[in-house]
């Protein structure tokens, strides 16, 4: 089957940017099978931004139910009674230890989901811990073809733009699958589209089908073949095969799970062309192939950085020309701190456009957004400071009753993020003892 | 070391303790690099004879340079304060035994010969002590390096993208767009070749094993093939108001030439949409245009587009009166939505790679390349924009259709080496096919389980799909087996912590990896089968001839395109208010201008040095008219002599435009940029919690960036890096943040392009700069710069202190021939981490 770009002369223009962005490319894709019924199922999905937040303009100024939002919340007005605003949380572990120095940047990425302090490195021995979203991905990749996916705009090209002295994976991503292998972020669109749908570019089952038993016959092969290769070699070599044997036992399990649901029905989907050219555009494109990821149940947990840390991204479309980083060093001065409040308001309306989605689509008993925690927030505060306590976090969607929305809630300083994530993570269904250097739950998100 | 050895090796050299305080050594013709172990301060001659029993001249003059630190260096880097984590003190550190502590004397060398300690206003030594000790201390390190060789460790290492893409080409003869086919990789060091960063993921393998269908099956071809649409996409960005490329044919405008890959005989189909607005219509309709298709010389198809509906139409008034005018407005919408919907040419086309060219007649007066004024293309003005001259959006190709054969490709001809005479003859031809294929692939000879592995895949799939499928599924299977996606070099049996020679096979990798980025050929393979690729001679000559085959390209791309931060090109977005006229023709002529120049230095088999000074560079007309250089027309590139101030990579608009920022030049940028690729002396990274440079606000109260530079320089911490780092830059503010030439700076303040280099050279403009860096001092440190990057990126490791040695020794050879391309090139290839490898210590 060839899927052709249908061409429907389009005239709708979407508002609010500031700019108009005309309609991507997916807007024309229709979920073939709306909902696919079954009982609910829990998500997860976090949102980074680099570079700090323009406090001042994130903060609501009351706490409790009655808190009004501020201008860079604003866009998630329609998800006031999903939305926790959660104040007080700080990531102590992102300060530097003696010696160290710089690499606030590296620090805050790395250590946002992890909850522990990374190993400063340029090179080999790069060193987190398992991201809090991994180890839901390894609970929830039981059910699912792809265990997470991991997302970014970003290209993590740029030379010579890393924080000093860390190697450049740390501010490229926030999930780790172990403490020594951080996993890339994909932002090619259409790279993402052959992730989820494979490259036979059609849902029709029986190809998929055959297609996954030859790779299946493949890794089989394959596997012996890296078993010999590893036993060759050096203990301290053996690393790097290991790592792919386990990716080809990865790739063997989604194959199972795939040849199990072949009947399930897959959403109709074009495949992009490539990179969009407005960073609207590209995000917008972005999210809507991980909603529809959920949507076609994929996967259950995200993580999506809007940009990686010390990203020097210009913004002219919104009217900030100045490059992100510079701009986020403000100085307390209202004009630079409204520049990146600009830059932090138009982050949120993609992030609007998402959470629309995720409501918009029927999941069970409710919409996507009903079963899904999405957790949206920064490793830096102050971006002028450079500071990790007081961090800008907040929780959107109903995480499948099991959160309570519609509230500010402010947590006694210094409460480390790693209380929240070992919340979300029991919430989630996955118990556990400590995260990180977590110090107890934040029982309050369930109820007042 | 005994003081014998010492003395034959000394000869005319004399240090003399004088001042006061008795340490101030001079010394007579110290060079950049000597390998005079030297004599010891106090000691007239090193030809004098000392008893054993005394202390020895190399004794008496460690205590020498003992003193040196304690007058110049100990008051900050001591046990106590333990400045830049660094202590020199009597107590924790010999100066007579450097080869303890390589990591340190390293340092202190390297700190020593590019005077950047102590820091500006400091008491200094004089240069004849800065070299003495710097030479004292290499060579005590050079001697230990010897004795006892630590070559480092390769790791595993994953091809990486640009690896995988040029393995795939030189195998099959296929081009292949990686980018489209695999994420980029992580990178260290500078570099994406760091075998330490490019892990796997569950992820990267399925790319892989995606990657390994669409390749097969392009390579073999299969006409059961199923139509697919490949999307090309001009970019927004990308003015088309001149000839686009040396493969559109003269007199056209704007369009995109397509190198396409046509998997097998059949029809396609082109299909062409054009550039509209944000409100959907297409541009440039009110006057009719002509847009031709071809296929290599052929022309396909020629379309007129545009002159439907004049302003007004003649009848208007007529048509108005009888309410027919909303009618008309309708159909002539529709018609500016719809316009380009015929825009499709259906044809026959044989397989392989042919140039599939799209563009419109050159139908205006204007000569090609006078810049019309336009708002900037990144900005909303310039998407509303919609009577001007209509431009391709994209060109899908679509195919195959009713395919009749698989066609003669390269591709095909590389993979069967012969043809099954007889159904009974496949098998036989099927061995000689997949031994062909996995010796290259594999870099090295194949085992009968090699052969057996691949020949599995070939019978399942030949069994029912015939023998070009099972030859696909085998080449399949072929590109996802470790021994092709990952270098592994095997360890010779020894004692932990020795170090060996590599065997030849995998020297002929590390070497085609090295010049090609990519798998070694035939014929180098063969020597290294053969047991003859360390007989020097032939090296030398191997080297020798990948560095003129094409493939050596890879360095210019690939290395050059790294180390200069030249890749960063694509993604840079200068402010579209400050800077309205730059474009995406802009953003490639100043890629292709830097690499054409730096590719003209490296086969020109030039000095090192020439990358810094040569007369020469490489214009089209839009960038000459950007660099105000008259009289350059037409969109080709050429080669052009420029003045002193456009001399070298300081001059290109390439370097100057990713050193700055979206909206203005940053000295500091510049300034690291040329510590660390320039002078390989990287500033410490900044503190924590630092302001940045205060901006210019409203206030009507304009500061230059050097002022408000200066200010923020008076902090103590923040000094000791920017005096170093500003100044370089400042020499570059006459160029602005898109590299043109410039008389006044921000806020229309002056410029002052002065400052100093940290040996007390004063300079004023990036000219002065340019000399500076090419005097005795710093020409030595740059091509030092130069081994240090090729060895890392060579290597695929980060240097340690351990490889300084090596990097000495590569630049000294390297030296008389003023630091020629070949003779470091060579250099490297030659060296004890290049060719050996050390076992982990036990």
């Amino acid at each position: 089957m060839i899927i052709t770009k249908k061409h429907l002369p389009r005239r709708t223009v979407l508002r609010g940017l500031g700019a108009a962005v005309a309609l991507p490319l997916l807007d024309s894709m229709v979920p073939a099978a709306a909902a696919l019924s079954r009982t609910a199922v829990r998500r997860l999905g976090v949102v980074y931004v680099p570079n700090g937040m323009a406090m001042s303009s994130w903060t609501p100024a009351q706490t409790g139910a009655e808190f009004e939002l501020t201008p860079i919340l604003q866009p998630l007005a329609p998800f006031q009674d999903q939305l926790l605003v959660l104040s007080g949380l700080a990531d102590e572990l992102a300060f530097p230890r003696a010696g160290e120095g710089a690499g606030d940047h590296a620090r805050a990425a790395g250590t946002f989901l992890t909850g522990v302090h990374v190993k400063k490195t340029e090179g080999a021995d790069i060193h987190a811990g398992i991201s809090m979203d991994q180890i839901a991905a390894r609970e929830f990749g039981k059910e699912t073809q792809l265990a997470s996916l991991e997302l970014a705009i970003e290209s993590v090209e740029l030379m010579g733009a890393c924080d000093g002295g860390y190697a450049c994976a740390y501010g490229n991503t926030i999930a780790w699958r172990t403490p020594t292998m951080p996993l890339p972020m994909e932002n090619d669109p259409r790279a993402l589209f052959e992730r989820l749908f494979g490259v036979s570019q059609t849902t029709d089952p029986a190809a998929r089908l055959e297609r996954l038993r030859t790779n299946r016959s493949i890794l089989d092969s394959v596997t012996d073949k890296a078993g010999q290769v590893r036993r060759q070699l050096h203990p301290s070599d053996q690393a790097r095969l290991t790592e792919y044997l386990e990716a080809i036992r990865d790739i063997e399990r989604r194959i199972q799970k795939a040849e199990e649901q072949s009947d399930r029905e897959l959403p109709l989907v074009e495949q992009p062309a490539g990179i969009p050219a407005t960073f609207a555009e590209h995000a917008t494109l972005m999210f809507d192939l991980l909603a529809v990821a959920y949507q076609a149940d994929l996967t259950r947990v995200s993580t999506f950085m809007m940009g990686r840390e010390v990203s020097g991204r210009a913004y002219p479309e919104i009217g900030v020309p100045d490059s992100h980083h510079p701009v986020s060093h403000h100085q307390n001065r209202p004009e630079m701190i409204a520049k990146l409040a600009k830059i932090n308001g138009f982050h949120m309306q993609m992030v609007a456009g998402f959470l629309e989605k995720l409501r918009s689509t029927p999941d069970g008993d409710g919409s996507l957004l009903d079963h899904s925690m999405i957790l949206y927030g920064s490793g830096i505060s102050d971006s002028n400071t450079h500071f990790h306590d007081n961090l800008p976090v907040a929780l959107v969607g109903g995480g499948d009753g099991q959160l309570r929305g519609g509230r500010h809630l402010q947590y006694p300083e210094d409460t480390p993020i790693s209380n929240l994530y070992l919340s979300l993570l029991g919430k989630l269904g996955i118990p556990m003892e400590t995260f990180g250097n977590s110090t107890g739950k934040l029982d309050v998100l369930t109820d007042v | 070391m005994s003081g014998s050895a010492l003395r034959t090796r000394v000869s005319g050299l004399t240090f003399v303790v004088a001042g006061a305080l008795g340490i101030a050594l001079q010394a007579q013709s110290l060079m950049a690099r000597s390998s005079v172990p030297a004599a010891a301060p106090g000691v007239p001659s090193a030809q004098t004879a000392t008893p054993p029993t005394q202390a020895s001249p190399e004794v008496e003059l460690a205590s020498g340079y003992r003193l040196v630190l304690d007058r110049y260096c100990v008051a900050c880097h001591n046990d106590r304060l333990q400045t830049a984590g660094l202590t020199l003190d009597f107590d924790t550190l010999d100066v007579d035994q450097v080869s303890h502590r390589p990591d340190v004397w390293e340092k202190v060398a390297q700190k020593l010969r590019t005077r950047s300690m102590p820091p500006t206003g400091r008491p200094r030594p004089d240069h004849a002590t800065y070299d003495g000790f710097a030479s004292w201390l290499e060579t005590g390190l050079d001697r230990a390096a010897t004795a006892n060789p630590r070559p480092g460790r390769a790791a595993v290492h994953r091809l990486n993208r640009t690896e995988y893409t040029n393995a795939v080409r030189d195998l099959l003869d296929l081009e292949i767009d990686g980018r489209a086919l695999l994420p980029a990789d992580e990178s260290g060091h500078g570099f994406d070749t760091i075998a330490d960063l490019l892990s796997v993921s569950p992820g990267l393998l399925e790319r892989y094993m995606s990657a390994a269908t669409k390749i097969s099956r392009l390579a073999v071809g299969d006409v059961a093939l199923r139509p697919v649409i490949q999307t090309y996409s001009v970019r927004p960005t990308l003015v088309q108001d001149e000839r686009m490329s040396d493969a559109l044919p003269f007199g056209t405008r704007g369009g995109i030439a397509i190198r396409h890959r046509f998997p097998v005989d059949g029809e396609y189909v082109v299909k062409i949409r054009l550039q509209r607005t944000w409100m959907d219509e297409i541009r440039g309709l009110a006057e009719p245009h002509q847009l031709e298709v071809r296929l290599e010389r052929a022309r396909l198809a020629l379309f007129t587009i545009g002159g439907t509906y004049k302003d007004p139409a003649p009848d208007y008034r007529l048509r108005q009166e009888r309410g027919q005018a909303a009618d008309d407005a309708l159909a002539r919408l529709e018609y500016e939505m719809t316009a380009d919907a015929g825009l499709e040419v259906r044809f026959q086309a044989k397989a392989g790679t042919r140039l599939v060219g799209i563009a419109f007649q050159q139908d205006r007066l204007a000569p090609e390349g006078v810049l019309r004024q336009r708002p900037s293309v990144s900005s909303f003005a310039f998407r509303s924009i919609k009577n001007t001259d209509p431009g391709v959006d994209t060109v899908q190709i679509i195919g195959p259709y009713n395919a009749t054969a698989l066609g003669d490709t390269p591709s095909r001809r590389r993979i069967f080496v012969c043809r099954p005479a007889a159904p009974h003859d496949e098998d036989r031809c099927a061995t000689e096919i997949i031994a062909t294929l996995a010796r290259r692939a594999y870099r090295r000879p194949v085992s009968d389980a090699d052969i057996e592995t691949l020949l599995g895949f070939y019978q399942d799939a030949g069994r029912t799909k015939g023998f070009e499928a099972g030859i696909g599924l085998a080449l399949e299977r072929l590109l996802v087996d470790p021994d092709f996606l990952f270098r592994v070099e095997r360890d010779t049996p020894s004692a932990p912590g020795s170090a060996y020679p590599i065997s030849d096979i995998e020297l002929a990798s590390r070497l085609s990896f090295f010049l090609w980025s990519s798998i070694p050929d035939d014929e180098l393979l063969g020597l290294a089968e053969g047991g003859r690729l360390r007989d020097p001679s032939v090296l030398e000559a191997q080297v020798r001839r990948m560095l003129a085959d094409s493939r050596s390209t890879a360095l210019v791309t690939n290395f050059a395109g790294q180390w200069l931060y030249l890749r960063n090109m694509r993604l840079v977005f200068p402010d579209p208010e400050a800077f309205p006229e730059f474009d995406d023709n802009l953003r490639d002529a100043f890629q292709r201008e830097t690499e054409l120049f730096v590719e003209s230095i490296l086969r020109g088999d030039r000095s090192v040095l020439d990358l810094l000074r040569a007369d020469h560079t490489f214009l089209n007309a839009r960038l000459a008219r950007h660099y105000g250089i008259p009289n350059i027309y037409g969109n080709h590139f050429r080669r052009v002599t420029v003045g002193e101030a456009r001399r070298g990579l300081l001059g290109h608009g390439s370097i100057l435009t990713v050193t700055s920022y979206a909206h203005r030049t940053s000295p500091v940028v510049r300034g690291k940029w040329l510590l660390e690729n320039i002078l390989g002396a990287p500033p410490l990274p900044p503190p924590a919690d630092i302001p940045a440079l205060e901006e210019n606000d409203d206030s009507g109260h304009a500061r230059s960036v050097r002022e408000r530079l200066e200010q923020h320089r008076r902090s103590p911490v923040c000094a000791s890096c920017h005096a170093q780092m500003d100044p370089l830059g400042f020499a570059l503010e006459n160029f602005d943040a898109i590299g043109r030439w410039r008389e006044t700076g921000d806020a229309a303040t002056a410029i002052d392009a002065s400052g100093t280099l940290p040996d007390g050279t004063e300079f004023s403009g990036p000219v002065e700069l340019r000399t500076a860096l090419l005097n005795e001092t710093y020409r030595g440190q740059f091509a030092r710069t130069v081994t240090r990057k090729l060895l890392t990126y060579a290597l695929g490791r980060g240097l340690e202190p351990y490889d300084a040695p090596a990097v000495r020794a590569i630049t000294h050879e390297a030296a008389p021939s003023d630091y020629r391309w070949s003779s470091l090139i060579l250099g490297i290839v030659k060296s004890v981490p290049f060719q050996m490898r050390g076992l982990p210590e036990p």
